[in-house]
């Protein structure tokens, strides 16, 4: 049944901010489910997991960054929970002379944000050097 | 420093300069001048700056950094444990040069002046962190300790009682330290103690991995051989989620473990410490069957319970049980599992799994079952039933993919065959329809049906269907231009090219890859094993960069991660980092890309732009230094990156690997051999060797010849299970490893020409040592052995003879070992004259001695020793023979560009118009290809030629 395992996807989180700050999150840095194994619910399997985990380390929201133009994956979010936060020009450095793209920063809160005050959307966009 | 920040070096230097002017002693700024000289490639100046001032043992925290930051460009990152050791002993209680201390020794991986140095820091700062680093510290002493006593005894009780103190001091914080005491125990084998840690109190700040607890537990639980808890536990995770599979495996192992102990539970007691536990068949069939009608339930389809039967069932069969426990037929549960999960991708791989429990003589029957209940509609009689959503166009895709893993295509006749491809292709192109709005980064829908297509036909190809590997190519490039993210695609694409001998398309289809990190070791190989024996050097040599690049960075990123994770305790990924770090130390693939390196540096300039004196020593490449670790070679090539939906008597298997592996072995033997063996030449020359100290030169240089002809009969050696090994004529699958050059190498005779080389530099030494007095015999086996090298390399010519690509019955034909056996030529001619100078270099005294006899004599009594023709012949024949090949490679050029691709009658008039024009790129370059090879093999030779005409004594 080794062959099952070839699923290959990766989750990577880290836990981040200050709690005084109520910005103690937990972040995704990257999702990718292969195609194989696409259509099985593994990406919101593996979100799910990470919304777990941010809970009990007592986080505020979680947050990711996708590409404005990756619709599946911002629908998906959107179906999630999450809700873009801000908008980030320009984050997305691009290679062979194509523009750079921006990023769509989206959050979900978390129970310990009671009054769901993290994701409040910004009204302007930010540049990538304003972010912390 | 901004200059040095924005890349400005000079003006870097001259700031520092100006203000030295004013500020004599000022040590920050010499060290900002320093880190300039070495940006400058002024090593030497920087490192007397900087020593200058370490010798100071400055102790600000400018300074610090700057040499900190320069030590580390100058990759001597032992020199900044040096630097901290003065600091703190200057400052004693300063917890940040304590620290940095610390860190330096991280990255030199000085374990116990580590553990040292945290303790430091916790007598300073009582902080947990640091009292920690010391313990992992001394972890990490007992992993590199040889000893495993000493490690057991000494290191990892040390650890466990520094830890057990914090314990009853009830002093433990973080998540990181009980990781830690787990990961002590645990090497203790304490796997008693280990599990009350976790189940224990501390166990609660296990929080950062889902389920660390339960996971520890569970491996516990399995050292410990206690299957009444590895069961229940497994059982209480099923039940919590029926999808996880590592718990069907832990739930079945366990619970056959305790059938065939007749384990029984304990009366009037708990099972076990976690509960319930199943011992019986009738348990395990009834806990499955009651998770598939839990499953029918859920919302959300979990295949987890269906395979969990199939498993039960194959591992029912093993031990001979086969219907008695009523679980159903496999067939039947196949069939219901493909109408539940057929339109997911991954329905084909989890049946893969299962296809033994299929008698053969049902497989027509099981395959025309699942195609019965596939949704596809033709629009007319005798049309193709076509799917109408993505849904039935990937459950029909299953289909086609489970036919291929019964061997149902591979059983047809040619025409079956071409059928089948145009069938494919059809629904490949129909398929396309859905995913017009796809993205560039997306896959077709319908790209699988393609790649089956391309799959059939290379099947028809091996079996001597000599179009339809351009129709591979055909239907590949057509598909890319689709679905240009295709990795599958550009990875076949790659293979066929490479074994049609054109590399040039390849380059640019490996770059859009874009392979990163670790696949530089893992698939780097696919480039690398053409390159250099297709003769595109320039490429050669930048495939070997991009492969070294990242093994020499490896180094230097791992002593940063290994940071990282000292400051964030996450410290059981320390020895993960270090296993890692070192396995790649022994990839088969860094030892091979370091070897072949340096073979392409010296056939490039060895004698053309430099001497090969000089290449050699810029290589620091010596005939003693062996540093391929033999012993434990790694390979970590992924051998099965190109996908196949082959059954398993035609797929890679574990012995193809164990053979390739073998095979790679034994090649890389022979070619460092051989680059040692060549790097071995310039030692033997009195040239390089001081006049005044006759005696120890002359000892120095015996011992390099005995380092020769060691190497020589190692190379003879290697030779020898070589051909032994190819005896065997292993094929490995078309998809699977490459063979090496090894066949080759024997097979056109270069082998032999190489080693006798090595011979005659053994008999030129032994005239050279000997002198002419008395060398009759010496001399006329030097001349023999000139006369037979030109005979070999004249045969080695021979078979480069011949078209590269020719046109039969409209169909191309490409001859790809001819190039390999060019390339080879071009290899045994390097040799033979880096040979030839070292021949000329001994000669050449000798006959400047005589002639001054000569005019002393002022007669012409002094006879020529007949070497000094034999050589100049040799020489002359060399002369010609290169010309000739010369000349035969421009011959090449011109048929090759004279050879009209367009004017070749595409004969199947099956092939559609789109076709046609894929068929007419992918042929223009191949032959784009060759020709590139052959101008990059005709102008070394050229080069090589030029250096002949400076041997003419």
């Amino acid at each position: 049944a080794a062959a099952l395992m070839l699923c290959t996807f990766t989750v990577m989180g880290k836990a981040e901010g200050s709690v005084a700050r109520e910005e103690w999150h937990g972040h995704v840095t990257a999702l990718s489910v292969a195609p194989e194994f696409r259509r099985l619910g593994l990406a919101a399997k593996l979100m799910e997991l990470l919304e777990e985990i941010s809970e009990k380390k007592g986080g505020f929201f979680v947050d990711l960054f996708v590409r404005v133009s990756n619709q599946v994956a911002v629908n998906m979010y959107k179906q999630l929970g999450y809700s873009v936060y801000r908008t980030v020009l320009e984050y997305y450095s691009a290679s062979n002379g194509e523009p750079d793209e921006d990023a769509y920063d989206m959050r979900k809160a978390l129970s310990r944000d009671t009054e769901k005050k993290s994701i409040i959307p910004l009204p302007h966009p930010v540049r990538p050097e304003d972010i912390e | 420093s901004d200059y040095l920040d924005n890349g400005n070096n000079k003006m870097a230097i001259q700031q520092a300069d100006k203000l030295l002017k004013k500020h004599k002693d000022l040590h920050c700024a010499k060290v900002l001048k320093a880190i300039g000289l070495q940006r400058t490639g002024k090593q030497d100046e920087a490192y007397a700056l900087a020593q200058e001032v370490a010798a100071l043992e400055p102790t600000d925290d400018n300074s610090l950094q700057a040499l900190t930051i320069l030590y580390r460009e100058m990759h001597r990152p032992e020199l900044v444990t040096k630097l901290y050791e003065a600091a703190v002993k200057k400052v004693p209680n300063s917890e940040e040069y304590h620290s940095h201390l610390f860190m330096a020794y991280a990255r030199v991986g000085e374990y116990k002046k580590m553990q040292q140095a945290g303790m430091a820091l916790y007598k300073i700062v009582p902080k947990n962190p640091y009292y920690f680093w010391s313990v992992m510290s001394l972890i990490m002493q007992s992993i590199s300790a040889q000893d495993e006593n000493l490690s057991k005894t000494m290191f990892l009780p040390l650890a466990e009682r520094m830890v057990e103190k914090m314990v009853k001091e009830d002093k433990i914080e973080a998540e990181a330290e009980v990781e830690l005491y787990y990961m002590i125990l645990e090497r203790l084998e304490k796997y008693k103690e280990a599990l009350d840690v976790v189940r224990g109190k501390l166990g609660e700040k296990l929080t950062s991995e889902l389920q660390s607890r339960e996971n520890k537990c569970m491996a516990m639980y399995k050292k410990l051989r206690r299957w009444p808890e590895c069961n229940a536990l497994s059982r209480k995770l099923l039940l919590k989620n029926s999808d996880d599979w590592q718990f069907y495996i832990t739930y079945f192992d366990s619970a056959f473990q305790l059938i065939d102990e007749s384990w029984t539970p304990p009366p009037e007691e708990e099972h076990s410490l976690e509960g319930e536990v199943h011992y019986s068949i009738e348990q395990a069939v009834k806990f499955i069957e009651e998770r598939i009608t839990e499953e029918s339930k859920s919302s959300r389809p979990r295949r987890g319970p269906y395979l969990a039967k199939l498993e039960l069932i194959r591992r029912l069969r093993y031990r001979g049980c086969n219907d008695e426990y009523k679980l159903g037929d496999p067939e039947e549960l196949m069939f219901q599992y493909f109408k539940k999960f057929g339109d997911k991708p991954c329905c084909f791989t989890d049946l893969q799994v299962f296809v033994d429990l299929l008698p053969s003589s049902q497989y027509t029957k099981f395959i025309s079952q699942l195609l019965e209940v596939t949704p596809l509609s033709a629009t007319a009689e005798n049309e193709i039933a076509l799917p109408a959503d993505t849904k039935a166009l990937q459950q029909h895709l299953c289909v086609v993919q489970l036919s291929r893993l019964l061997g149902i295509y591979h059983a047809m006749d040619k025409k079956q065959k071409l059928t089948a491809v145009w069938e494919l292709m059809l629904r490949y192109r129909h398929g396309l329809e859905f995913g017009k709005s796809c993205l560039k980064t997306e896959l077709q829908f319908s790209d699988y049906y393609c790649l089956l297509a391309v799959h059939l036909l290379l099947d028809l190809w091996l079996e001597g269907e000599e179009a339809a590997v351009w129709q591979c190519l055909t239907l590949l490039e057509e598909g890319l231009s689709h679905s240009p993210s295709n990795a599958q695609f550009k990875l076949l694409l790659i293979r066929i090219y490479c074994r049609l001998g054109a590399f040039e398309p390849v380059a640019e289809l490996y770059s859009s890859l874009d392979a990163k990190h670790i696949q530089h070791d893992t698939i780097g190989y696919l480039l690398t094993r053409y390159a250099e024996s297709l003769g595109h050097y320039t490429a050669a040599s930048q495939s070997c960069n991009f492969a070294l690049r990242f093994f020499h960075s490896n180094q230097k990123d791992t002593s940063e991660y290994i940071i990282q994770a000292y400051k964030y305790g996450a410290f059981e990924k320390i020895p993960e980092f270090i296993a890692f770090r070192n396995r790649l130390n022994s990839s088969l693939h860094f030892a091979q890309v370091r070897t072949e390196r340096m073979f392409l540096d010296l056939l490039l300039e060895a004698n053309i732009s430099t001497s090969l004196e000089e290449s050699i020593k810029s290589m620091s490449l010596s005939p003693e230094e062996d540093d391929i670790p033999w012993k434990d070679l790694r390979d970590n090539r992924d051998l099965t990156v190109l996908f196949n939906w082959d059954p398993k008597d035609r797929d890679i298997s574990e012995e193809h690997r164990k053979l390739s592996l073998e095979e790679e072995t034994m090649w890389l033997r022979i070619r460092s051999l051989t680059l040692r063996l060549v790097s071995g030449l310039p030692t033997l020359s009195h040239t390089i060797q001081p006049k005044n100290s006759e005696k120890t030169a002359e000892n120095g240089v015996s011992s390099k010849i005995d380092t020769i002809r060691s190497l020589l009969q190692q190379l003879e050696a290697a030779v020898d299970s070589g051909k032994k090994f190819l005896e065997q004529k292993i094929q490995y699958p078309v998809l699977g490893p490459p063979p090496t050059r090894m066949a080759g190498f024997f097979s056109n005779g270069s082998c032999q020409c190489q080693t006798s080389l090595f011979y005659l530099v053994s008999d030129i030494y032994e005239l050279d040592t000997n002198g002419l007095e008395d060398s009759a015999e010496i001399q006329e086996r030097i001349g023999n052995s000139f006369k037979s090298l030109v005979e070999r390399l004249t045969d080695l010519f021979n078979k480069c003879k011949g078209d590269l690509i020719e046109v039969r019955d409209g169909t191309l034909k490409t001859h790809p070992n001819l190039l390999e056996n060019l390339v080879f030529f071009v290899e045994t001619i390097s040799i033979a004259l880096w040979v030839s100078s070292y021949c000329d270099g001994v000669l050449r005294p000798f006959k400047s001695n005589l002639q001054k006899k000569k005019k002393k004599k002022k007669e012409s009594s002094v006879a020529m020793p007949p070497v000094f023709t034999h050589f100049l012949d040799y020489v002359t024949e060399l002369q010609i023979l290169t010309s000739n090949v010369i000349d035969h490679i421009k011959g090449l050029e011109i048929i090759l560009t004279a050879l009209k691709l367009e004017e070749l009658s595409l004969k199947d008039t099956l092939l559609l118009q789109e076709e046609k024009k894929f068929t007419k790129t992918v042929q223009g370059k191949v032959q784009s290809s060759y020709h590139h090879s052959v101008q990059e093999i005709g102008e070394l030779l050229k080069k090589r030629l030029d250096t002949i005409k400076k041997l003419k004594i």
